[in-house]
């Protein structure tokens, strides 16, 4: 037999924040999420989505439990190691969009390239070759404060996307836009989930971005109490309509 | 109203602790190094007028003739003028002793028989047997000793004491010791006291005196007897009361005392831009506390008290700060400007603990407030300014463009051409502050336009740093971009900075240039013999014997006897070099300008004629051709200017006459350097070696080589400038601090972009990188203003300073390889500062940062 690896695999994490353990954020959580598939995790504020995000980013260690992504644990990593982990496998785009005020949109596509070390040239095609795929090619040398929410948010999703992580992290993606722009994303995001095959694991409020993924899955307390399957096809292939 | 804007001051202040720790550092670094310097000069000062005031005595008028002293007969002159209480006749002179370790001795000469009426000299009796030894020194080569040298060198009565006079070395029979107080207390008890007439054979003064202090009668008005005196004594002699004397010891280190003072300015200005800084940044930080506060009914004025009471409250505990530690350092700056004094003026000053001048306290407490106050001035105009609807919003984009408007650019261009004009076409007579305060105008408009030259810099250097830094590089430069002001504050502080570092580097290469080309000019002899290792001696001389015995050496060609001495001018002093003019003429003709040699020089070897130096020249507005009149002991001297020459030992301008006419004159045959020419081919050390064999236990003679010379004249210039430097050294370290207090605003400001920088992958060592290159990008920012500002510092000080200082300019030179040098280095300390922001920056926890939860 071999053993199933996992793309995203959380084994009975909990996170307790506060030294007498004030606040149990999460409680004997425990998820996997295999290659391509697309999970949205619902919940109230304070039911522990940016904890679990936090946590699978590597930006936050657990309490307790076990989180894995591709089989590598990430409580085995230094610092240095989880950030490279996260450069090389994880887009993550953001509900404020966390651009870079001072850059233009193709240098902060290019950003996690160059910080990967590449050569400038090449990240610099790389990034324009991806902002055209997000429909942003002309805007390329504008910096954030001259362009929209929704022009924004596909910077941020080329950004994510530019290096081809094999996972795409989002903290409501949408939230930040009117619900025209913000089916306009999930569109987006739908056709490079196709395209690249993306694992995605989505944490939002709102349920159109919700029933964009194959599951969802509702937090609340810090535990999972339901497990709703919308019947889309997780493990798309690329190339398909 | 105002005790809740104190209470979120206090509140902002705990928040921010690091960035109001360094700001009121900077202030007191600024006060610290002004304070000391002021201290350290008032107590310099102090110690003059306390020696003058210690060695008069009860003197109520001082008759003096220059450093040549006047005839003894002078003395009857005064006894009998009416209203005269009585006079006593003073030899005053330095002497060595045999110690290695005693440094000089003063040598008081007075009349043993009355001198008490005027003096205080407390004898120790347990020392000394006799009632009063003041009788027991009419005996040969008797002297008393303050009780304090007598027990640092474990002398006693009837030990013997060895002392260099001008014809050799000397003992002397210590006949008693003296408590330290009145006189015993002058040079911290170096000081032995011995016969008038002793003194006059001792050091070979023939049968003239110094001095001659005198007490007016009960009843005669001191400037009664002071005109009465004036009118019987011959010309060349004064009579002024002992502070006029004072004042005139303060006045000849007026040009090394200003030198200072200015550069312990530019500390204080460095902070008035940290203060700027910082308050620039407070304004930055709160633009939506402003906003809420103004939304809820907080006038402007009230914003604007605001954080200038915050600055007052920063600048009065920095002053306090700065004044203890200032106070702390200024026994240091004392015994610097001690040595500076000895060294290139030849005027002792006793070694005095600092004392705590409430004046100066004041002085530095107001200064430093006042700095801090002016360095928040715009930043709380720009807050209290602010509309509140646009505060809640985004305001700094709105600021930056008032800031960097054309408008500004050309009123800061603007000044500058106007100050550069004022300083260029005034007449150096105005004064220093006057050309001060032009000087002030340019570096007003300078720090105007300083935000716009940070933005085209920042701009100009992005590519360049995105290429060799990568997007570490690029993210450095925008924290530039995007708050110019901020960083061109810290900007500022450093080009204030390198500004002076450069310029007083420039002004001493200039200076070390133009003297070693005088040097090569006039100091051509080869060997030298001098009797001090300072720029002279004003009391102790060779006589002419000496030159004699040099000039019957094997191998010596020539020897030429030079007197370099100081005689009153027209109420203030000049310099006399009394030369043997047919040598100096063969070696330094090419030296002489504004005359046809073959015309002058039998005029001047005649001593029909005195040459003068371009600053004696420019001070007293004469030219060639122009009577100059001296008043000597053997009466007017009256000859014509026959030519210029470059000399710069005295500031107060230099008169060249012939030796045999300056001996004539003043009866005055002392020898302070004597010039040796050997004949071809005779190696200048082995000649060296005889002339000190010559000398060795019988003078205080200093022998040096051509070469040793000038190297000797080249670390006076070197110790001239020394508290300079140091006082450059700590306003670096002040824009230093500038520069980590910027940078920590920086990682607070940008807090949310490194986070979002860490969580898209930006390891710690890249962050760091990132802090690291935007402290190398300010300084190297600052470099490149320092340097445009430094030259413009640099024509300034090499044009109108040193005119005004010493009548003379130094030619501009600007030190590229130093600047060149100091990018390194300046980088090197930007790193340094650097350090500690880009280990917060590095260490900032990513969720925080960006802002989840």
């Amino acid at each position: 037999m071999f053993a199933v690896t996992y793309m995203i695999q959380l084994s009975n994490v909990c996170k307790i924040y506060g030294d007498n353990g004030a606040v149990q954020a999460l409680h004997n959580l425990s998820l996997t999420v295999e290659q391509g598939e697309r999970v949205a995790v619902m919940g109230p504020s304070g039911s522990g989505k940016s904890t679990l995000l936090n946590l699978i980013c590597g930006l936050d260690e657990p309490t307790s439990g076990s989180i894995k992504l591709e089989g590598i644990e990430l409580s085995a990593l230094d610092d240095d190691r989880r950030t490279r982990l996260r450069r090389e496998k994880l887009g993550m785009i953001f509900q404020t969009f966390n651009l870079l005020p001072t850059l233009t949109a193709l240098e902060n596509v290019a950003l996690p390239l160059r910080l990967q070390g590449l050569r400038r040239r090449e990240t610099e095609d790389r990034a324009a070759a991806m902002l055209e795929r997000v429909g942003l090619k002309i805007r390329s040398h504008h910096r954030p404060d001259e362009l929209s929410g929704g022009e924004r948010q596909r910077v941020a999703i080329a950004r994510a996307l530019v290096f081809r992580p094999p996972i795409l992290l989002g903290d409501e993606p949408t939230g930040n836009l009117d619900s025209a722009t913000g089916e306009e994303i999930l569109r987006l995001l739908d056709d490079l989930h196709r395209e690249f095959n993306t694992t995605v694991l989505l944490v939002t409020h709102n349920d159109l971005a919700a029933a964009f993924c194959d599951r969802i899955l509702s937090l609340r307390d810090g535990q999972f109490v339901k497990e709703v399957h919308t019947g889309r096809t997780g493990t798309a292939s690329a190339g398909e309509p | 109203m105002f005790g809740a804007l104190w209470l979120i001051t206090f509140k902002q202040w705990g928040a921010h602790s690091i960035r109001v720790a360094l700001t009121t550092l900077g202030i007191a670094l600024g006060v610290a190094v002004f304070f000391a310097i002021r201290t350290g000069n008032a107590t310099l000062l102090d110690s003059l007028h306390a020696t003058v005031e210690k060695l008069a005595g009860k003197a109520t008028l001082q008759i003096t003739a220059g450093e040549s002293g006047f005839s003894e007969k002078i003395l009857d002159t005064v006894r009998a003028t009416p209203g005269v209480q009585f006079a006593e006749p003073v030899i005053e002179t330095m002497a060595q002793t045999s110690f290695a370790d005693a440094g000089t001795l003063l040598i008081l000469g007075v009349d043993t028989t009355g001198d008490q009426q005027l003096r205080d000299y407390q004898f120790d009796r347990t020392q000394t047997q006799i009632s009063d030894p003041l009788v027991f020194l009419s005996q040969p080569n008797s002297i008393l000793l303050s009780r304090a040298f007598a027990d640092r060198h474990g002398l006693k009565v009837g030990d013997k004491l060895a002392l260099f006079a001008s014809d050799g070395k000397k003992e002397f029979t210590v006949q008693g010791t003296f408590k330290p107080v009145g006189v015993g207390e002058v040079f911290g008890g170096n000081i032995a006291v011995m016969d008038v007439y002793s003194a006059q054979v001792v050091f070979q003064r023939g049968r003239k005196f110094d001095r001659i202090d005198l007490m007016n009668a009960p009843g005669v008005p001191v400037e009664v007897l002071q005109q009465r005196l004036r009118a019987q004594l011959p010309p060349g002699v004064e009579v002024d009361r002992p502070e006029v004397r004072s004042q005139a010891l303060e006045n000849a280190v007026t040009a090394m005392r200003v030198g200072i003072l200015i550069t312990s300015f530019v500390a204080l200005l460095v902070g008035v831009y940290i203060i700027f800084n910082s308050f620039t940044i407070a304004v930055n930080q709160r633009w939506k506390e402003i906003g809420i506060l103004r939304a809820v009914g907080v006038e402007q004025g009230n914003v604007s008290r605001m954080f200038l009471s915050e600055a007052l409250l920063m600048g009065v505990i920095g002053s306090l700060v700065g004044i203890a530690g200032g106070f702390f350092l200024s026994s240091a700056a004392n015994r610097v400007m001690r040595g500076m004094v000895a060294a290139v003026y030849g005027v002792v000053a006793t070694a005095s603990p600092a004392k705590l001048h409430l004046d100066q306290c004041a002085i530095a407490f107001s200064l430093g407030v006042a700095a801090s106050v002016i360095g928040a001035w715009f930043p709380a105009r720009g807050a209290a300014g602010l509309d509140p609807a646009l505060a809640l919003h985004n305001i700094e984009a709105r600021r930056r463009e008032s800031v960097l408007g054309w408008r500004r650019m050309g009123s800061g261009l603007l000044l500058i051409a106007a100050g550069s004009a004022l300083v260029a076409w005034t007449p150096s007579r105005l004064g220093l502050p006057v050309q001060f305060a032009f000087a002030s105008i340019v570096l007003l408009g300078l720090t105007i336009v300083l935000p716009k030259l940070v933005l085209w810099s920042a701009r100009i250097l992005r590519p360049i740093l995105n290429w060799i830094g990568g997007s570490e590089g690029a993210l450095a430069v925008d924290a530039m971009i995007q708050t110019p002001r901020r960083s061109s504050a810290t900007v500022g502080a450093l080009m204030v900075g390198l500004m002076f570092v450069f310029s007083t580097a420039s002004y001493i290469q200039s200076y070390r240039q133009m003297i070693d080309r005088w040097m090569n000019q006039v100091l051509n002899a080869d060997l030298f013999v001098a009797t001090s290792e300072m720029l002279r001696s004003s009391s102790y001389h060779f006589n002419e014997d000496l030159g004699r015995h040099i000039a019957a050496l094997p191998g010596v060609d020539h020897v030429e006897n030079v007197r370099f001495t100081a005689i009153p001018y027209q109420g203030d002093t000049a310099a006399v070099i009394a030369i043997e003019m047919n040598s100096f003429l063969e070696r330094s003709q090419s030296a002489i300008e504004g005359a046809d040699s073959s015309s002058v020089d039998g005029l001047l070897t005649h001593g029909e004629g005195v040459l003068v130096s371009r600053n004696f020249a420019r001070r007293w507005g004469v030219g060639v051709g122009n009577r100059l009149t001296l008043e000597a002991p053997a009466g007017s001297l009256q000859r014509p200017i026959l030519g210029f020459l470059d000399d710069y030992r005295s500031e107060k301008g230099t008169i060249f006459m012939d030796r045999a006419l300056y001996k004539k004159y003043w009866a005055d045959d002392a020898v302070d350097f004597i010039n040796i020419d050997l004949k071809p081919g005779v190696d200048q050390l082995a000649m060296k070696q005889q002339v000190e064999r010559l000398t060795a236990g019988s003078f205080h003679a200093f022998v040096y080589t051509n070469a040793e010379f000038k190297r000797w004249i080249s670390s006076l210039v070197d110790q001239f400038f020394t508290l300079n430097y140091m006082q450059l050294v700590v306003a670096v370290m002040i824009a230093i601090l500038g520069i980590v207090n910027t940078l920590l605003i920086s990682v607070a400001e940008r807090r949310r972009e490194i986070g979002i920088v860490r969580a898209i992958g930006g390891l710690r060592a890249q962050i760091r990188k990132l802090v690291l290159l935007e402290a190398v990008v300010v300084a190297f920012v600052g470099v490149i203003v320092g340097s445009v500002a430094g030259m413009l510092c640099t024509v300034f000080m090499s044009h109108t300073v040193s005119l005004v200082l010493a009548g003379y300019s130094v030619p501009f030179y600007f030190p590229w390889e130093f600047v060149l040098l100091s990018v390194p280095v300046v980088t090197v300390v930007s790193l340094a500062a650097g350090w500690w922001p880009a280990r917060h920056a590095a260490c900032m926890q990513v969720i925080e940062a960006i802002g989840y939860e």
